[in-house]
């Protein structure tokens, strides 16, 4: 296919420019939301410039573990996030989805996948030195790398990461990622840095730390982060694992929110729900979620595939298999585990803890996983009598569903909560 | 001071005037283009009837398709919140409402006190709708209250997709024209067969719980009524006017609110 496409990244650095210009002085862009977006500049500046210096980029699929990219001084493109923030950005990418369909892939494949293989045959991304992806966390992750490997004419490295999560499954990924090493220093030409490895591991296990504590904030009430902060939340763990920059943020974040339960300020001015946030919402509807919430006085207190983390502490002392271990402590793997009573107690335990009234399962239509998950999320908050709705979405492509069909149902879902 | 409910459809206007607390008087006009004008019509008309001037002090309560549109209301509501109050006036045992509209089927489940506690919509597709039972009656060329009388007679359902309206509009078609051709009472059976396994899909997903009550304008079709009876296997509820509920409903908010 012929190199047509519109470069993503100029997008997304061009919106990032835009959004902390505009918000320059007001009081939405906070000390923690302008270091977000210079983070995402450096990030996706460091990708667009990565040819020029002669860097080494290698692409990465969700959860790959990018710890070990760093820790090499390789510079990585963690694939999906820059797909759906091409649509948070952009506000569409019709362009990426239509080349993923030239390509063959049916509409029914997640459109993150779907768009990021059009992304790569249209010229729209960089292409990767190498290729990395994972069997983390579905069947679209572990096939799209193949793709990648053929579109960009690329080296790539499978991890088989096991399902369950007893030490022998540990010590196996261990054996995955120390293969990954020898992989990515002969493809590079470079050594790992243990040393660094070790530090970025601490830096994550300080990461996950603070996440907690700025949930615990979040448990007052009102609550004082913003309805859809957890996607910053997200995107600086999918971006920069273990990174300095991560740490200042958080710090920074904490303070914020820590002076605002201090005050008894909320995030939104009256404080009426407290939603549970199961799953994606549409990265195009982002800015109608905010406002949408701040009308309704409905925000976001808890999303327990996205911002709480599984227990466990990560130990510098042996980098590898902390890295290993993470992967199960990852908030998205309570979808991607074994769906057992452990696993769905967690959401109700999660549900009292934060005092939900009522939670939202923004339904990803591609995403055949967490789709038949919703029935069983449903009846295990139902059980407490807490009522949840499901929205059907895709998380980029705007043509599944509109502001004003979403806007009908959340009204109607207020009014639920309101009548009870 | 009265109240009135108005349910702003896309094929019919409803409005029920309460006074007392008793319905004073309803009504339902075909909807035009314009939401607000119909339904001042529509008012105007019911108001005339029960001797209330529309003009006058009146709380309104709109809400359907096009509640939000009508700026002389004093609040609007969402359909299944109207439902939900509608039906539990009418029938306050009833624990899931099973609403089929001129395009949209809505099943709302409902707690103890007749509040929301759960609803499932189906918007996609035409199929299983008012819309599509008036294509269907087109394409058989019979009037809807045939249909539903003939239907009764039917001894071997005809199979009818109930995925796309178009798929079944191509599938009737082809019925009618084999050699020999689907005996009509079949067809409509059929067609009611693939409606209801439509809403039986949804009401099965909110759960089904006794007792169950229908309503809008599809609730006016005794064959499908019966077709509805026999697949849940129990005996449902059918308000007298069923179109009328969400619009009573939206009345007796109106009636709540002035009492607040």
């Amino acid at each position: 296919m012929k190199a047509t496409g519109k470069n993503s990244i100029e997008s997304i650095l061009r919106a990032c420019r835009l959004i902390m210009k505009m918000g320059q002085g007001t009081a939405d862009m906070s000390p923690s939301r302008t270091m977000y977006y210079k983070m995402l500049i450096k990030y996706f500046s460091s990708l667009l410039q990565a040819k020029e210096n002669g860097d080494f980029i290698a692409a990465h699929t969700v959860f790959f573990p990018a710890e070990v990219i760093y820790a090499m001084d390789l510079v990585p493109m963690h694939t999906e996030t820059t797909t759906w923030m091409t649509a948070l950005f952009t506000g569409e990418c019709s362009d990426i989805l239509a080349a993923g369909s030239s390509l063959g892939m049916a509409s029914e494949i997640c459109t993150p996948h779907r768009g990021l293989a059009g992304a790569f045959a249209i010229g729209a991304l960089p292409r990767p030195d190498v290729m990395l992806w994972s069997n983390m966390v579905c069947d679209n992750t572990a096939k799209s790398g193949e793709l990648v490997m053929e579109l960009c004419d690329c080296p790539g490295f499978f991890i088989d990461r096991p399902f369950k999560d007893s030490q022998y499954e540990v010590n196996y990924l261990v054996g995955e990622l120390q293969d990954l090493v020898k992989f990515l220093e002969d493809k590079s030409g470079r050594k790992m840095n243990w040393d660094k490895l070790s530090v970025i591991v601490a830096r994550m296990d300080k990461q996950i730390e603070l996440i907690r504590q700025i949930n615990e904030l979040r448990k007052s009430v009102p609550t004082p982060f913003r309805a859809t902060g957890f996607l910053e939340l997200l995107s600086v763990d999918y971006l920069f694992p273990g990174q300095p920059e991560a740490i200042e943020y958080l710090e920074t974040l904490l303070a914020e929110l820590s002076e605002m339960v201090k005050k008894g300020e909320g995030a939104v001015s009256r404080e009426r729900f407290r939603v549970m946030s199961l799953f994606i919402p549409p990265m195009y509807l982002i800015a109608f979620l905010e406002k949408i919430s701040q009308e309704y006085g409905a925000v976001s207190v808890i999303e327990p595939f996205f911002t709480f983390w599984g227990e466990g502490r990560l130990d510098p002392a042996h980098p590898l298999e902390s890295v290993a271990k993470k992967s199960y402590m990852i908030p998205e793997m309570r979808m991607y585990r074994p769906m057992d009573d452990l696993a769905l107690d967690a959401i109700v335990d999660c549900a009292q803890q934060y005092k939900v009234d009522g939670a939202i399962f923004y339904a990803d239509v591609g995403c055949r996983h967490s789709c038949a998950t919703i029935k069983l999320f449903k009846d295990s908050l139902n059980r407490i009598d807490i009522p949840m709705l499901t929205l059907d979405c895709d998380v980029v492509d705007p043509t599944i569903t509109s502001e004003e069909e979403f806007r009908e149902k959340l009204e109607r879902f207020f009014e639920l909560l309101e009548e009870r | 001071m009265n109240v009135a409910g108005l349910d702003i459809g896309s094929l019919t206007t409803k409005v029920v005037v309460i006074e007392d607390d008793t319905i004073a008087s309803s009504g339902v006009i075909p909807s035009g283009e314009e939401a607000e004008s119909t339904a001042r019509e529509a008012l105007a008309q019911v108001s005339m009837r029960a001797h209330i001037d529309s003009n006058g002090d009146l709380y309104i309560v709109s809400t359907g398709i096009g509640g939000k549109s009508i700026s002389f209301a004093q609040q609007q509501k969402s359909i299944t919140t109207c439902l939900a109050r509608g039906i539990s006036r009418l029938f306050p045992t009833a624990r899931l409402l099973i609403d089929m509209g001129a395009e949209s089927i809505t099943i709302v489940k409902l707690n103890e006190r007749g509040r929301v506690s759960d609803w499932l919509g189906h918007d996609k597709c035409a199929a299983g709708t008012g819309i599509f039972l008036q294509q269907m009656a087109k394409l058989m060329q019979m009037p809807l209250e045939e249909m539903a009388k003939i239907s009764l007679n039917a001894k071997s359902p005809a199979e009818i997709s109930s995925t796309c309206a178009v798929f079944a509009e191509s599938e009737v078609i082809s019925h009618v024209h084999r050699d020999p051709p689907t005996p009509r009472e079949d067809i409509v059976a059929g067609i009611y067969s693939s409606l209801v396994s439509r809403v039986m899909a949804l009401a099965k997903r909110v759960g089904i719980e006794k007792d169950v009550a229908v309503s809008g304008g599809v609730a006016l079709n005794i064959g499908l009524l019966t077709t509805l009876e026999k697949e849940l296997g129990f005996k449902i509820l059918v308000p007298e006017q069923p179109q009328l509920v969400a619009a009573l409903g939206a009345a007796i908010i109106a009636g709540e609110n002035i009492d607040r």
